[in-house]
């Protein structure tokens, strides 16, 4: 790991403000640490040699003078490097979640979510370390420790010679730890996100694992996976605490040289003792920066490995190939093709109907890949306004697939059509109102989540719409927890199925897809649902739904079937 | 008020004073947990104070050896002083190195105590008592909170120690050559140590105290966003919600901009004080050089030089309490996040209640409910009520009702996540005498969200039943429908990825069952089997649960909202809804 990612300055602005900034203070705490020295070592002289309080009083105010102008200094640069970094994390956290949304679900899809959140919060918070106590000496280190030197040579060239030997051992040093905290740190890093979710997994299956007596068990569980956090940790500590070690035994054996040294020419009185006393204070601040990094350096590589996995998602490029492929390593399908499946009934009747089509949603062709899979081969259907369509067919049979395809989020062959205008990937879909298999509900009131997306709520259509759904026993007052909570399944895809219903009406919405609406519900608020859709048809809207449940079948003005995959 | 659980979830992160109101004794006693024993702390310990020391002594040590040198004597009286120059250089950087190893391994070994003391304090409640915590928040708590208590050895106690210590033998030392300087040093330590603290109180305690929970609604809402991505998407709200996300970074952010105005302005303080206990020692010194009481100009040297070397380690004490601060507000979160008392709602074990087992259950006890009832923790309305029902070996009894009758609450309080009202027999005993875990040893629970752990399939069943063989895995699978899918996924070592992210909601629910039919309970309730899954499918895993349980006398409470076919089961019981609704026609 480099010291410093240039790609930071790149992504964060802020980080060039701080660099800044902070080589300005640092050119100055320079300037006062010499000034400090300097009448420090006077005033001592003079004192031995004789001097009075009162000989010494204007030294010793110019002393108090530097003492507070170094106080004010050290705050400006501790208040610079929290504000760098607080300022930089906001940035790299909103480019993320911006780069996020841009990519789309699909792409977010095969990442754990903990894992991009975790990256974004407390991943990102380890950049804390790295700017306030890593970065500030990283540049004193380039603007201090020369500018020290350059003083000692000019003062004591001995003393300056002995620092300007043992200093290229520094540099040799930091490459040593790069090297040997860098694939270490690494996996640190990723540890400490399989910790994340870990412990989390436990936690949350607590419940599972009481059913079945297991619960006192993972004690044990604990412990082991916390032992082997702890195992690898020390792994690396002693690694980056050695470099560190020896980088520190190199300054104080230098402070201790200089000071042996100058002692022996003291002695034979081919030096003054108030250079000997100015270089002596000088040796150790001139260490000091380079030091502290060296100290630093495993604090700060936790932020900088977060920062690193940020700049990765920032980096990635457009291709989704790739991203694809990762996803089917897992699944170890044959690379076989799948055979060609899908639709009977009316509407895969071939295309072009002529007037018959008018604002209709066409299907022409389309199959879609995903890595060395096929979920959806060579579909074609037509889906008309005015028409209830039932999408029937086996899990895994590609139905959600289809649904994402409809949406935009997911690539695919062959063409989409709605009203003749051709729908690509990754365009808005004003036209579609859409309710998922999962929730998918936010905190706020029942009303607020119907309503989402718009910037007021229609109370009349908010009764509606729950009515539509079969939830009219729910108060659209009703406050919900993070991600909807507070509500059972049930209640919750109701919910979840009003707002699609909301949308539509409120966005006039030509296409209503709802995917398993009803799997959850009993059957008096499934025949509401029923009715409901119904009603949206009849106004000409295409209202699709993927169901196997009767009720919805029997009440199709058409059903498309998708076969089970075909799996060699 | 359908479901009072709707009460019971405000956001805890909602409220700044949250983490304040934590009892402090529960506070100290989740500290407790992060501090190592003395005998593993001490041996960090001692290699910081001695590493602490020789810094200080490096520089006394060096200042005495050129003040005495510029004396010209002869070069034998400095030989002494230049041994201890590289004994010191040498002995500073070793002890460091040990201090640092010696600390984090102590805290490191700590932290599984640390996880563990909490765990166990999770275990009775969950998971009934967790229900208030979102995801989110339980993400950021459980794992941030109780990681960020490892601090508490480390960076508070440790350096604090280390500069208490090292500060009081430093005055003393000082006070041996000359007692004014002595006294300089002490009063600007002890000046400079509570200026330090109190700006630290005063700036920036505050607003840290408003940046965890701030953290946890960022948490909240960046998990909303990046799990709902195609909802927000679909919808059109995701500038809306990356905006409201913008505005709770924008307040974290500022909360940071505050909180560092205060570290800056203790470090400056320790500066300042650093500086003037220098001018301070040179300023009663002077007049010592050549008074009736007199000190030498090496020994001069070393008291106006001293102070410099203990203000560097004084200067860890703004960060220590800096990190002080955070450690406790984490400590407070996770005492009121997992409190030690458990809410009456949920039962106890008897090991951990007192209360003594009196009865043993048959292998196939008959279940018994009279006019039960239930609510969740915080909440005073029932989420179930008046339910009466018998299941006999051998029973398969549908329970039906509307969606929001408390089906589930049901479910949870049969196998004793949650306490009833009324009564709840095992074999003619009250459920309340028997020890919860000895309930659900005859009564098993095939949950409505079934959770699938970040592991393999064999992984996800074996817990089940330790001594299943892989033939018994694979033929439990095929009993559930999932035997073709298995082996296309590579077999029993396939991954289901977190929270069952690689598995269909159907597919999970099915691997769900068949850990139930694995472990075989003499009486297995199953909520809501078929929600997800396909009707052919779901239909046949209805028969196959009720086909099977009739040959194998198992008692059944399926729970579901679609009609099950009567020839299967042997009663239907019907949960009173909480709201009137048209009644299910399949009663």
């Amino acid at each position: 790991m480099r010291p410093f990612d240039p790609r930071l300055l790149r992504y964060a602005s802020a980080a060039r403000w701080f660099l800044s900034v902070g080589a300005l203070l640092g050119l100055a705490q320079t300037v006062i640490v010499i000034a400090f020295s300097w009448l420090l070592s006077q005033s001592i002289t003079l004192a031995v040699t004789g001097a009075s309080q009162t000989d010494l009083a204007s030294t010793t105010a110019a002393l108090a003078g530097v003492v507070v102008v170094r106080a004010a200094l050290v705050w400006l640069l501790e208040v610079a490097a929290t504000r760098g970094a607080a300022q930089v994390k906001s940035q790299l956290r909103r480019q993320v979640l911006e780069r996020v949304s841009e990519r789309g679900p699909d792409w977010l899809s095969i990442r754990a979510s903990a894992g991009v959140s975790t990256l974004v919060t407390q991943g990102l918070d380890a950049l804390d370390n790295y700017f306030a106590r890593y970065l500030p000496q990283l540049l004193l280190a380039g603007i201090s420790t020369p500018l020290l030197i350059l003083v000692m040579l000019w003062q004591d060239l001995p003393s300056g010679i002995t620092v300007i030997v043992v200093l290229p051992f520094i540099p040799v040093f930091m490459v040593l730890i790069g090297q040997a905290t860098q694939s270490v740190q690494r996996r640190q890093w990723e540890s400490l996100q399989r910790l994340s979710t870990g412990f989390l997994d436990l936690v949350g299956g607590l419940g599972t694992l009481k059913i079945y007596g297991r619960d006192r068990r993972q004690f044990a569980r604990v412990r082991t996976i916390t032992e082997d956090y702890r195992a690898r940790t020390m792994k690396v500590l002693r690694v980056s605490f050695l470099s560190g070690f020896v980088l520190e035994l190199v300054a104080s054996l230098s402070v201790a040289l200089v000071a042996v040294s100058i002692g022996l020419r003291l002695v034979d009185g081919s030096l003054a003792l108030g250079v000997g006393l100015f270089v002596l204070l000088l040796a150790p601040e001139a260490f000091l920066p380079v030091r502290q990094v060296g100290a630093q350096f495993h604090a700060a590589a936790d932020g900088l490995a977060a920062a690193e996995e940020v700049f990765a998602i920032l980096d990635e490029t457009e291709t989704e190939t790739e991203t694809e492929t990762e996803t089917e390593t897992e699944t170890a399908t044959g690379a076989a093709p799948a055979e060609p499946r899908a639709a009977s009934t009316p509407a895969a009747a071939p295309a072009g109907r002529g007037h018959a089509d008018a604002g209709a949603l066409r299907f022409e062709h389309v199959s879609i890949r995903r890595g060395t899979d096929a979920p959806v081969h060579d579909f074609s259907a037509v889906f008309r306004p005015g028409e209830l369509t039932v999408v029937v067919g086996p899990s895994g049979a590609g139905k959600s697939t289809l649904v994402a395809a409809l949406q935009g989020f997911i690539p695919f062959d062959g063409r989409i059509l709605l009203n003749g205008v051709e729908q690509t990937p990754g365009t808005p879909r004003p036209w579609l109102a859409w309710a998922g298999q999962r929730p998918g509900l936010f905190q706020g009131t029942i009303a607020d989540n119907l309503a989402l997306g718009d910037a007021s709520v229609d109370r009349g259509t908010v009764t509606r719409s729950l009515e539509c759904a079969g939830a009219d026993d729910l108060d659209p007052a009703t406050m919900l927890g993070v991600a909807g909570e507070g509500l059972s399944g049930g209640q919750a895809q109701r919910v979840a199925a009003a707002r699609a219903l909301y949308r539509a009406e409120t966005h006039d919405c030509a296409v209503v897809v709802l995917d398993e609406p009803s799997s959850a519900l009993d059957e008096a608020a499934e025949g509401t649902l029923v009715a409901g859709l119904h009603r949206l048809a009849t106004r000409g809207r295409i209202v699709i739904v993927v169901s196997h449940r009767p009720a919805l079948r029997d009440a199709a003005d058409q059903i498309v079937a998708l076969s089970e995959v075909a799996h060699v | 008020m359908s479901d009072p659980r709707v009460n019971a979830s405000s956001d805890p992160t909602a409220d700044p004073t949250a983490d304040t109101t934590a009892d402090p004794a529960e506070v100290r006693a989740v500290l407790r947990l992060a501090q190592p024993p003395v005998r593993r702390f001490a041996p960090g310990l001692a290699a910081g104070v001695l590493s602490a020391l020789f810094a200080v002594a490096l520089l006394a040590s060096s200042a005495w050896l050129i003040t005495r040198a510029a004396e010209q004597p002869p070069i034998m009286f400095l030989s002494m002083a230049v041994v201890g120059v590289r004994a010191f250089a040498l002995g500073r950087s070793a002890f460091r190195y040990l201090e640092r190893l010696a600390g984090h391994d102590a805290a490191f070994r700590q932290l599984a105590d640390l996880r563990l003391g909490v765990f166990a304090r999770i275990l009775p409640l969950a998971p009934a008592g967790l229900g208030g915590t979102s995801r989110g928040d339980l993400l950021s708590r459980l794992v941030r909170d109780v990681d960020d208590l490892q601090d508490f050895p480390l960076r508070v106690v440790q350096p604090l120690a280390t500069a208490g210590i090292l500060a009081t033998l430093s005055v003393f030392g000082v006070w041996l050559v000359l007692p004014a300087a002595g006294l300089t040093l002490a009063l600007s330590l002890l000046a400079g140590g509570l200026l330090a603290a109190l700006a630290s109180t005063v700036l920036s305690a505050r607003s840290e105290r408003r940046l965890a929970p701030l953290r946890g609604t960022l948490a909240g809402e960046v998990l909303e966003v990046v799990e709902n991505l195609d909802v927000l998407t679909a919808f059109g709200a995701l500038d809306a919600r990356l905006a409201g996300l913008a505005t709770a970074d924008d307040r974290l952010r500022r909360a940071a901009l505050r909180r560092s105005l205060g570290v800056g302005v203790q470090g400056a303080v320790l500066s300042l004080f650093a500086g003037l206990a220098t001018v301070g020692a040179l300023w009663v010194g002077i007049p010592a050089l050549s008074g009736p009481v007199g000190i030498s100009g090496p020994g001069f040297a070393v008291v106006v030089l001293v102070p410099m070397a203990v203000f560097e380690v004084f200067g860890m004490i703004p960060l220590a309490l800096g990190v002080w601060r955070q450690v406790r507000s984490s400590a407070a979160r996770v005492a009121s996040a997992v409190p030690t008392v458990v809410p009456v709602e949920i039962p106890v074990e008897p090991a951990e209640a007192g209360i003594s087992v009196t009865s043993a259950l048959s292998a196939r006890p008959v279940l018994e409910l009279t006019n039960v009832g239930a609510r969740w923790p915080g909440s005073r309305a029932l989420a179930v009520s008046g339910v009466t029902l018998r299941l006999a070996p051998g029973d398969r009894v549908h329970l039906a009702g509307p969606s929001g009758a408390g089906k589930t609450t049901l479910a949870q309080t049969l196998v004793r996540f949650l306490d009833y009202t009324g009564s709840y027999r095992l074999d003619g005993v009250e459920a309340r005498t028997l020890a919860p875990a000895e309930v659900r040893g005859r009564v098993g629970l095939c949950e409505q969200r079934p959770w699938l752990f970040d592991d393999s399939i064999r992984q996800n069943l074996l817990f089940a039943r330790e001594t299943a063989t892989d033939g018994d895995l694979l033929a439990v699978l095929d009993r559930v429908g999932l035997g073709e899918w298995a082996a296309q996924r590579g077999g029993l070592d396939a991954r289901v990825g977190e929270r069952g992210a690689l598995v269909s909601g159907g597919q999970a629910q099915r691997i769900a069952l068949a850990r139930a039919l694995l472990a075989d309970f003499p009486v297995l309730i199953v909520d809501e089997p078929t929600a997800n899954v396909d009707e052919a499918q779901g239909e046949r895993l209805v028969r196959d649960i009720l086909v099977t349980a009739r040959q194998d006398g198992r008692a059944v409470l399926l729970i579901s909202h679609t009609p099950v076919p009567d020839d299967l089961i042997t009663a239907r019981v019907v949960v009173p809804g909480p709201v009137i609704r048209p009644a299910d026609p399949a009663s």
